[in-house]
């Protein structure tokens, strides 16, 4: 289990940022994200693994419309 | 032609740090021409644009003034930054009346060129009051210090045709035609509440002239009850600083940097460049908040067939300048040129179709079930040119399909007309129904709230399925976006204070997806701040969309990258440079609050303003239908397993989705609580004596109106 | 089109092209006045002026950017508004403004520059290369 935008969501093994984004259809291009607090570039999002346990924090950068 | 009726003659004030001091009263019933000087208590009670507006229609108007009174005003005003070029979406006009779809003051804006050019003309202000006897057309020649009104029952009726033909006439010559703006409806804003205003520009690249629109609330409506035709304001010799500002250095140096930011990160970030808002259409259907068949689901597998790539690769002309006004690098107003018409009068013709904008694509297309590019922009033609809000027109169309598909009415009872979702020619004949106020057309343009009394009344509808499905709250119809999921966006909408559109708030990522605003004070936090952040572009003159529409490369590394608090610092900076003031941050919302509470007073002072008025339609809170329930049927069972501690196993589905409503509505009336906590109401939404001293509005004539209410 | 090129090889970076250019057109020596800008890097001399590549033409708010007879791109003054968006949009960084100034100014390949040059690194060409 991790922790994502503070809910609970089942970790499965080899999950990078990239796989999670596309499991959840964060398809939004305007993100920021952190793991533990760190900030992951998207340069990184496929090679960045994800723990189990990790808090990870997808932030949708869209306050407009 | 059309004979001259008054001419009037006046010396144009200079304009000094963003204000010339000066408004216009045009009373069209006597044809009385009056200038006004804009006080000292108006610029810090009410700094400009929206304020002023606000504040000369609540002395015009009386509690029981309606729409089509002859007293009713109809106020514009650009503010005092609105004209500066150096800074983009800095050209918005602010118009308000009372409306004929809410009963209520109603606020809408629009680009276009002509409040900066009313304002270089000596304007910060313009009024107009009464009805003509016969159709006029007032023209304001700024640079010659002329107002001529003229006789214009000779003049088409249609905004294409009528802006062209004006903006010929009062230019020079081809040259010339950049410094004309014309504001006017169309055909069919005399045939319901929901006509719309056009603001026009001219673009030399195209050689044709093109719109932007005050589109809410009915004003084009309000425009034809006065017989007024058209507005054409003249002014040549837009330069740098008309402004006068107090120092163009800075503005230039945040201007800089702000096209600097457009150029190196809009094809990363949005692509408002390439195809505006319609932008984010996809993304909206992939988290569920596209509304589509009247708000019944968001999102479907066709929208791929009206996705972004769609427009920019078949429809859209790209590479031009497209912005509004001068010095807008966003440039989000695109067009498809050359495009032909297949209906109506004009079919055949080849025409510039400005947009579609994201509100035309989700509304005139998924929420009606028109999946189809050339359709949805033959509907945004049509709108635009016949004077139409689309976004109401799109809801209140979306609302009676849905009464057919649950057999609430009948085609019959439509005139024949196949009302259905996906039927985009039927869409298109009641266009051109209500430009001939034939048939359906009639009732069709009076908005949701008059349809479900006449549904009930004479056609034996179910009144608490229309009052569940009916998309609109305090009379006005929602602007496109679906939020069942988003208890925030709920009261983003049902709480704003014209009706439910989304300029004050639009919190559905904050709230659903990142889980940022969890607690009811937390989303009473959000739905203070940013109606109030919001509220500041009206005062001032400015589009809201530069705001975050970009952000700087480093917002994420910001404590509140939601504010983008580099650009909220822009805002100031301008803000300063211009008028030579010195603001911060918390000024700029102390100044918005001031208005936002007076215009929430003058609601009440309407008779509308209460909680009784700031109830959403379930709809918009959660599963009406029993499809609807299925649809998400995993989420909706999860939640009442988690947050209601049922079993949904045991329970059948009809009192699943009553448990889930009960809930909803509950949570959405703890939600009003923390609102109106946090905004400094009763518990009946009234604005306190205490909170309208505290920001320096316990004005007496206020005090009058809440103080029975409390 | 009409050019400005430099040899960098021969450029000694005493920045007699700026002075003449700030001069020529806005009476100072200040080279913020100055369309070409010369960037020393390791005792090596770049120039930063216009490529005449007209990137700008179809971006300006106003209407204002055109290229004339010799295919030099020009802002026609009384048509610019100031937005500044040119130099916001240019690629190349030479669209350029000053702080007192309200219309922006860049090269115009006029030889000024280049006849002030004492070592020859400033040349006008007339070059082939297409027009974007």
């Amino acid at each position: 289990m991790i922790r994502l935008n503070t809910e609970d969501y089942p970790w499965k093994s080899g999950m990078t940022v990239r796989s999670l984004l596309d499991e959840k259809v964060f398809t939004f291009r305007h993100i920021i994200v952190r793991v533990n607090g760190e900030y992951v570039p998207e340069e990184e999002y496929e090679t960045q693994l994800i723990q189990d346990g990790d808090d990870v924090i997808v932030l949708h950068l869209m306050a407009g419309g | 032609m059309g004979a001259i009726l008054k001419e009037y003659r006046y010396t144009p004030a200079k304009i000094v740090r963003g204000y010339s001091g000066k408004s216009l009263y045009i009373n069209v019933s006597d044809l009385r021409i009056e200038e006004k000087t804009i006080t000292e208590f108006m610029k810090e009670k009410f700094t400009g644009g929206k304020g002023f507006d606000l504040w000369y229609l609540w002395n015009a108007v009386i509690p029981e003034t309606r729409w089509d009174s002859p007293e009713n005003e109809i106020v514009m005003s650009v503010g005092p930054l609105g004209g500066i070029t150096q800074y983009s979406g800095t050209g918005k006009t602010l118009v308000a009346s009372i409306s004929p779809l809410t009963d209520i003051p109603i606020d809408s804006n629009a680009g276009g060129y002509f409040g900066p050019l009313l304002k270089f003309s000596g304007w910060d202000a313009f009024e107009l009051q009464g009805k003509a006897e016969k159709e006029i057309i007032i023209f304001i020649d700024g640079n010659n210090g002329l107002i001529e009104i003229k006789e214009a029952e000779e003049y088409p009726e249609d905004s294409h045709v009528l802006a062209e033909q004006l903006t010929r006439e009062y230019a020079d010559d081809e040259n010339d035609m950049v410094n004309v703006s014309v504001v006017c409806t169309g055909s069919a804003a005399k045939h319901g509440f929901m006509g719309m205003l056009n603001f026009s520009f001219y673009d030399p690249r195209r050689q044709t002239v093109r719109f932007k629109q005050a589109a809410r609330g009915g004003l084009g409506t309000i425009l034809c009850d006065k017989k007024i035709k058209a507005l054409v304001v003249k002014y040549k010799g837009v330069t740098p600083n008309l402004n006068n500002a107090a120092d163009l250095a800075t503005i230039n140096k945040v201007g800089v940097k702000y096209h600097k930011e457009m150029h190196d990160l809009d094809s990363k970030q949005n692509k408002m460049r390439q195809i505006g808002t319609a932008n984010t259409v996809m993304i909206m259907s992939q988290y569920d908040l596209l509304p589509t068949r009247n708000f019944q689901t968001g999102g479907d597998p066709e929208v791929v067939k009206i996705a972004p790539e769609v427009f920019i690769n078949e429809w859209l002309t790209q590479g031009l300048h497209d912005g509004c006004w001068y010095g807008c690098t966003m440039s989000c107003a695109k067009c498809a040129d050359h495009f032909l018409l297949t209906s109506g009068p004009y079919a055949g013709e080849r025409v510039t179709v400005d947009g579609p904008e994201y509100e035309c694509v989700a509304g005139l297309g998924a929420n009606l079930g028109i999946f189809d590019p050339q359709a949805i922009l033959e509907e945004n033609f049509y709108c635009d040119t016949y004077g139409i809000d689309l976004i109401s027109f799109a809801t209140c169309t979306a609302f009676i399909m849905e009464c057919r598909q649950r057999g609430q009415i009948t085609q019959e009872q439509m005139g024949g007309l196949d009302l259905r979702f996906g039927n985009k020619d039927a869409v298109l004949e009641l266009l051109h129904l209500m430009s001939r106020g034939e048939g359906f057309g009639r009732l069709a343009g009076l908005g949701i709230r008059k349809l479900k009394k006449i549904f009930v009344e004479e056609f034996g509808a179910d009144a608490d399925l229309l009052e569940d499905i009916g998309m609109e709250v305090k009379g006005l119809e929602y602007a496109e976006y679906a939020h069942k999921e988003s208890l925030a966006q709920q009261g983003g909408f049902a709480l704003a204070t014209k009706g439910p559109q989304h300029d004050e708030a639009w919190l559905i990522f904050m709230d659903m997806v990142n889980k940022q605003i969890p607690t009811f004070e937390d989303k009473a936090n959000a739905l203070y701040y940013f109606p109030m952040f919001r509220t500041w572009f009206g005062l001032v003159g400015l589009c809201k969309l530069p705001w975050n529409d970009i952000v700087p490369a480093d917002n994420h590394k910001t404590s509140e990258p939601a504010k983008v608090p580099e650009h909220v610092q822009n805002y100031v900076d301008i803000y300063n440079a211009v008028t030579g003031e010195d603001i911060d941050k918390d000024e700029l919302i102390l100044q918005s609050e001031r208005v936002y509470q007076f215009q929430r007073v003058f609601s009440v002072r309407m008779g509308k303003g209460e909680r009784k008025d700031d109830y959403a339609p379930y709809r918009s809170l959660g599963p009406v239908s029993r499809e609807e329930y299925l649809s998400r049927q995993d989420l909706y069972d999860k939640q009442l397993s988690e947050l209601q501690g049922l079993d949904p196993e045991v329970i059948d589905l009809d009192e699943k989705i009553a448990k889930l409503r009960a809930y909803r509505e509950d949570q959405y009336e703890q939600l009003m609580d923390a609102v109106y906590r946090r905004r400094g109401w009763t518990m009946n939404g009234i604005p306190t004596p205490e909170r309208l001293r505290e920001i320096g509005m316990d004005l007496p004539m206020l005090l009058e109106v809440v103080e029975p209410k409390l | 089109m009409k050019i400005l090129t430099h040899k960098q090889e021969l450029c000694n970076g005493c920045l007699d092209c700026e002075v003449a250019c700030s001069q020529t057109y806005y009476k100072t020596s200040d080279r913020n006045y100055s369309a070409i800008r010369i960037i020393e890097n390791n005792k090596t001399y770049r120039a930063r002026k216009c490529t005449q590549c007209g990137e700008c033409i179809n971006m300006c708010t106003a209407h204002a950017i055109y290229r004339d007879h010799n295919g030099v791109v020009r802002i026609d003054k009384k048509k610019c508004v100031g937005c500044l968006g040119c130099v916001g949009f240019c690629s190349e960084l030479v669209m350029f403004y000053a702080d007192d100034q309200e219309v922006p100014f860049k090269c115009i390949a006029c030889n000024v520059c280049s006849k002030a040059c004492p070592t020859g690194a400033l040349e006008i060409l007339i070059s082939q290369v297409k027009e974007r």
